[in-house]
């Protein structure tokens, strides 16, 4: 299907850089324009998130202790933000540079590594690629704060290479991984309680032992010197392969499945032009024609992260986000918890016959009847915006709010048939029949509705 | 309203002709939800087969038990003879009073007593220095040249759903190959068969609001008729990548398999007692659905953790206790059911580890390393070559006396039957595994 008219255009932006959109957002973006909105979307410290922010503030202090409360922030941030694009790409870093909170352990770790992703998200890769270096989460998940001159640990090195950075077996050997691990020796990670009573120290930073750093020459990429971190940083996110493996990365979330040469061309060159910046090579994607080529339109399999997080959104469910976990764990996802240090395979890897009864059954819960706060109240919606005339006017409010409205007419005269179909249609009926509720679940569970 | 409660009436109809027709149906152009639709409700009328009906060759069970994050081989089949092998861990090394002796100067690991126990009643047999030529050291890169059974890149189909392609017109249950778990690996990617996963069985459901009853039931309808009418949107395959016609198939199928499932399941109830662990509760799983009337011939479990580069004993101790105690009380499970011979687990890793440990008294990623078959058919022992400690590649890693292909052709061929060439592209010569 071919994107026409700018409404459609930004219905499809806001589906992929964000977690669904209320209609009250869309109609904010909508007055933007196209360029307006992409303007806005990269500029997130101009949109004031602060009412946001202030909800979440109670939940950080807890999460600085505990495992659940961490996943109910981030799940709470993503059901409420003003900053979409932001959160997205701080996602999507968190399924780059993968770490997990079970080998990690302390969920402070876990949340300063969040917190570092967001405040790098859309700065320059570079920056980035040091700072999740010296990460101190990182450090334990790859075992970096283990890497010492006299036995060093390849761990960080050979996945920052394969992983993070080139690609794997792309313009590097074996002899690299080792010459970047001797790098990378002698960091260690300062942590400190805050409060006698704290299980968890808080990381306040990283320092270099010199006794323990192998401070002779190394050979990086066929550049020889007496590296650092820093350098060998500098020297990997100055390769043209990088360049292309985090572009290709970009036009993948973000336009179409498989971006060609010239395209990724188009984002190293904007990548090199400013200094390695993640923003400007978005800026390239999010303008794109290819961005609103038929080629782009709803490939995408929502993650399960996206599927609960959009459902949440729109509906007004943000109160959910706290146990928002459990839903996406039964669809095989789990924030702060990633298979391995290779992020979730994603696509079709997230359709199987578990996972796709656990997003039905996730629709089905956040569709039961008479439960305030953890399902949505259809009728009560519907009678806000005065949709309450006829089945039509139901079903397409409703579709028009889960996928922007495109649907088959066959799928939309089974829902209107749900209803009781169109002359049978009776809104206070319906309501006590459940059947409005009904309608919605169905919605929810449409294959389109997975797609974005 | 469009249905009224007795037009669920029983109406004996074979749920898999159902899907197919209804999709046919749809195509045709249809509008109004039709009979067969009813039929789905109709749980109890269908006919089910009876393992007991099957030929031996059909009873055969393969369990696939993968071992995530590349466990360390010389840790876990110890060459506590070999000098060399603990001046290379001057921390790790495990010495021969407390390792677990197989003969031949090997030993198990000291937490692997369950394992232990099956080597001694001879159902464990340890195929020794498997591995392939030119090793990745990458997880994912090795883990996909396992499961592909291929060194193409970005390969889409598994070793195992080639067999389960190959083997298809035999036996077409949904259940006839099962993931026990949430993700399903590339092993059992295939071209035409559908693998269910499943995490529990009783949480295997599709779930309706039971306040309101008759609406309950129009869920799940409504939910299978959209599937079906999206199912059939192939026409517009194009435009949603193939993703619609994909997400709605597995949507239908995933379904009836609950339907199958909650019926076989039932009566179940496990003949040995199982560690409270999730290895334990998978292979429970595994020997539910073997058990059952479903025709299950294939069961994946996936494990992980083994990725120890730091304080190695500790943690890979544990790992391997808590596999072997879980493979001892699915074994004895299998036994009380008179279907231990039936089942065949190979157990495998993506690669084995350095044999030097590194400065965090842990070992960075590896090569070759042993692959474990147990029960079914298998001829218990030690079988190929153990590869020196004294001399390594020029990695400082093990080189691999058996390809992992040829551990795969013999299960191919001696327990399916099947030649391993239309499985594996290539012939293998076959290891001596089974009896």
């Amino acid at each position: 299907m071919a994107l026409n008219g700018e409404r459609a255009k930004i219905r499809h932006l806001l589906r992929r850089t964000g977690f669904g959109a209320t209609p009250a957002e869309v109609e904010e973006y909508v007055a933007l324009g196209l360029a307006g909105a992409v303007d806005r979307l990269l500029a997130p410290e101009q949109v004031d998130d602060s009412a946001v922010e202030a909800i979440l503030a109670p939940i950080r202090v807890e999460a600085l202790q505990d495992r659940q409360a961490l996943l109910a922030l981030w799940h709470t941030r993503l059901a409420l933000t003003r900053r979409p694009l932001l959160e997205k790409m701080t996602y999507l870093w968190h399924d780059h540079f993968a770490t997990g909170v079970r080998k990690v352990g302390n969920p402070s770790f876990m949340l300063v590594q969040n917190e570092t992703l967001r405040a790098g998200a859309l700065g320059r890769f570079r920056d980035l690629l040091l700072a999740v270096t010296r990460d101190p989460a990182m450090m334990v998940w790859l075992d970096n704060r283990q890497n010492v001159a006299s036995a060093p640990n390849e761990n960080y090195a050979r996945e920052m290479l394969e992983l993070f950075t080139l690609g794997e077996g792309v313009a590097y050997t074996e002899r690299d991984v080792k010459e970047a691990a001797r790098a990378l020796t002698g960091w260690k990670i300062v942590a400190e309680k805050r409060d006698p009573q704290d299980d968890n120290p808080y990381p306040t930073g990283v320092v270099i032992t010199p006794k323990q750093h192998d401070d002779r020459a190394k050979t990086v990429l066929g550049r020889t010197g007496r590296w650092g971190d820093e350098d060998v940083m500098r020297i990997i996110s100055e390769r043209p392969e990088c360049a292309a493996y985090i572009g290709r990365k970009l036009w993948q979330w973000f336009a179409v499945p498989d971006p060609t040469p010239a395209m990724i061309a188009r984002t190293s060159a904007a990548y090199f032009a400013d200094d390695t910046s993640i923003r400007s090579m978005l800026r390239v994607v999010l303008l794109s024609n290819e961005m609103y080529s038929p080629a782009a339109y709803r490939w995408r399999i929502q993650s399960p992260v996206e599927y609960v997080a959009g459902t949440l959104r729109m509906l007004g469910l943000a109160e959910r986000g706290g146990k928002a976990f459990r839903d996406t764990q039964a669809m095989g996802q789990v924030l702060f918890d990633p298979p391995n240090v290779g992020g979730w395979p994603g696509g079709e890897a997230w359709v199987n016959s578990n996972t796709v009864l656990a997003r039905a059954n996730f629709a089905n819960d956040v569709t039961r009847i008479g439960r305030p706060g953890q399902s949505v109240d259809v009728a009560g919606m519907l009678r806000a915006v005065g949709a309450t005339a006829s089945a039509a006017q139901v079903v397409d409010h409703l579709l028009d709010l889960v996928v922007g409205g495109d649907v088959d007419s066959g799928t939309r005269g089974v829902l209107i048939e749900h209803l009781g179909g169109a002359n049978h249609f009776n809104f206070a009926q319906a309501e006590k029949a459940g059947t409005l509720q009904g309608v919605l679940y169905l919605i929810l569970t449409m294959p389109l509705a997975h797609l974005s | 309203m469009p249905y009224d409660d007795d037009s669920f009436a029983s109406r004996p109809l074979d749920r898999r002709t159902f899907i197919r027709r209804g999709i046919a149906f749809v195509g045709a152009g249809a509008m109004t939800p039709p009979a067969f639709l009813r039929a789905v409700f109709d749980e109890q009328s269908l006919p089910v087969s009876t393992t007991s009906a099957l030929t031996d060759a059909a009873k055969r069970v393969l369990v696939v038990l993968q071992l995530g994050g590349g466990n360390d081989g010389l840790n876990t089949v110890i060459p506590v003879g070999d000098p060399a092998y603990a001046r290379a861990r001057p921390s790790l090394a495990i010495d021969a009073a407390s390792a677990l002796p197989l003969g031949e100067g090997l030993a198990l690991n000291p937490a692997m007593t369950g394992m232990k126990t099956l080597y001694d009643r001879g159902q464990l047999g340890v195929v020794l220095g498997v591995g392939y030529p030119d090793p990745s050291r990458s997880h994912f890169r090795s883990m996909d040249i396992w499961h592909a059974a291929s060194f193409e890149e970005h390969a889409e189909t598994g070793w195992i759903g080639r067999l389960l392609d190959a083997t298809k017109h035999e036996q077409d249950s949904l259940w006839r190959a099962a993931n026990m778990g949430a993700d399903e690996p590339l092993s059992l990617a295939s071209r035409a068969s559908f693998v269910p996963s499943v995490g529990s069985v009783p949480a295997y459901v599709l779930q309706t609001d039971g306040r309101l009853p008759r609406e309950a039931a129009r869920r799940t309808q409504g939910y299978v008729e959209i599937q079906t009418r999206q199912a059939e949107a192939l026409a517009r395959q194009a435009e949603y990548g193939g993703q619609l016609a994909f997400l709605s198939k597995t949507g239908l199928d995933a379904y009836q398999s609950t339907v199958d499932l909650q019926i076989a399941a039932k009566g179940y109830k496990a003949a040995a007692t199982y560690p409270n662990t999730p290895v334990a509760s998978a292979l429970s799983t595994a020997a539910q659905l073997i058990s059952s009337d479903l025709g299950t011939g294939v069961c994946y479990v996936t494990t992980g953790g083994f990725d120890t580069h730091g304080n190695q004993s500790g943690t890979q101790n544990n790992l391997l206790g808590t596999v072997s105690n879980a493979l001892l009380a699915f074994y004895d499970d299998l036994a009380v059911r008179g279907r231990a011979n039936d089942v065949t687990t190979l157990v495998w890793t993506e690669f084995g580890r350095r044999v030097k440990e590194n400065g965090s008294r842990g070992t960075d990623h590896g090569t070759a390393g042993p692959v474990f078959i147990v029960g079914g058919g298998v001829k218990g022992g030690l079988h190929g070559a153990q590869p020196s400690v004294g001399s390594l590649d020029d990695n400082g890693d093990l080189k691999f006396s058996t390809d992992f292909r040829s551990v795969y052709a013999s299960i191919i061929a001696q327990r399916f039957g099947v030649d391993p060439k239309d499985v594996l592209g290539q012939s293998f010569a076959p290891l001596p595994l089974f009896a």
